[in-house]
């Protein structure tokens, strides 16, 4: 099992750089997200939404002022979550989080989560290869 | 071919988390009865195919498509698809528009047989000795195969999946399906298709883990010739499936014109 689990977290760092690949989103990726508009965020959960067709939470995120600023990000689909073995509970409301992952072609504060980290844990968020 | 090697190394990743990391749902790390297994207690994928009680080799299980390459390009194995000049153009146009108006991105289904290559959400096979079921995992979507012997109809109404019939040549399940309307797309990128579109599906369990299925596309009026795709899908067994209501789409809000 040990084994197994090294392994598992070397396909994390896999899998991680390599999810542009988008293959597999109920949506179009390019349609809706820009692959070259990376974005890293630090803020604290809001909401969650774990309902199909993906996940989507929300965040308060500090500025440079310190000001508040809303972002609404997406993950997978609940059910390649679930298999990945997050639950609704990995991402609660209040948690600190680091998101990285691709900003919305429509300029507005949304993101696709490529990777999440919860209290330095990191989660798996596989938002476009997931379905 | 740098691609291939990454999307080898994310499929392999997937593989290892997949198995590797325990799960807290009930239809999830489970261990069937029906799974037959190795000495050490893991699903045997090479087990040989059971029968059912009709004879037949029985399809009936999980499956996961083997890799993303047909749902990527139904054509992969064409190098292009033999369009009709007006199938080529409204692909082009397809492909220009970076694919917002994929009708899965408005929860609709994807096409036959591209419903089948959704790696994230698996499809179940249920056979029975008059009909076989296939559950789409995604959006809880369901097809139909009779195998009771009844002919292909007359179609009177045209539908997403169509009217689909099956029969037995040896260990081989050859599905016939017409009785499409045009608005699915083959794949992601918008292979498109006419009503007259007939689809071949030649269904072959190679052994517990494993099938193959050979498929191929006849629609005179799209393509200036039938061309076919030879897709795998690897069992997913000691697992059931889950449902997925499409109920929280926001997405299509969020596209963005080229």
């Amino acid at each position: 099992m040990t084994a197994r689990l090294v392994w598992a977290i070397a396909g994390f760092s896999l899998l991680i750089p390599i999810m542009p690949l988008h293959l597999e989103a109920h949506h179009s990726f390019a349609a809706v997200f820009d692959e070259k508009a990376t974005v890293k965020l630090q803020g604290t959960v809001t909401k969650l939404e774990w309902m199909n067709p993906h996940i989507w939470f929300y965040l308060d995120v500090k500025d440079e002022s310190g000001a508040v600023v809303k972002w609404q990000c997406e993950g997978a689909n609940p059910n390649t979550l679930l298999r990945q073995g997050w639950t609704r509970d990995s991402l609660k409301v209040g948690a600190s989080v680091e998101v990285e992952g691709w900003r919305a072609r429509n300029g507005t504060n949304t993101c696709n989560a490529r990777s999440v980290v919860v209290d330095g844990k990191r989660l798996f968020a596989a938002s476009s290869s997931g379905q | 071919m740098k691609g291939r090697f990454l999307a080898v190394v994310a499929t392999t990743g997937m593989q290892i988390l997949l198995g590797a990391v325990t799960t807290s749902a009930q239809w999830l790390d489970i261990r069937l009865a029906e799974t037959p297994r190795t000495a050490d207690g893991k699903p045997n994928l090479t087990a040989p195919v059971r029968k059912t009680a009709d004879g037949k080799p029985d399809l009936s299980g999980i499956w996961r498509a083997a890799d993303g390459k047909y749902l990527a390009n139904i054509a992969a194995d064409q190098g292009e698809a033999p369009f009709q000049p007006w199938a080529e153009a409204l692909y082009k146009e397809r492909v220009a528009n970076l694919g917002k108006d994929r009708p899965s991105g408005r929860c609709l289904p994807h096409a036959v047989p591209d419903n089948m290559m959704v790696r994230s959400g698996p499809f179940k096979i249920i056979q029975t000795p008059g009909v076989i079921v296939i559950l789409f995992e995604e959006m809880n979507h369901f097809r139909q195969i009779f195998t009771d012997g009844r002919g292909l109809p007359e179609i009177k109404e045209q539908t997403w999946l169509g009217y689909s019939t099956g029969k037995w040549e040896g260990d081989t399940l050859v599905v016939e399906t017409i009785g499409f309307h045009d608005r699915s797309w083959l794949d992601n990128p918008g292979h498109p298709h006419s009503e007259a579109m007939r689809v071949t599906e030649r269904f072959r369990r190679r052994d517990f883990g494993h099938l193959d299925v050979q498929i191929t596309i006849d629609d005179p009026k799209t393509y200036t010739k039938p061309w076919s795709a030879d897709a795998h899908f690897d069992i997913a067994a000691d697992s059931e499936l889950l449902e997925s209501i499409c109920e929280n789409e926001k997405d299509y809000e969020n596209t963005v014109d080229r």
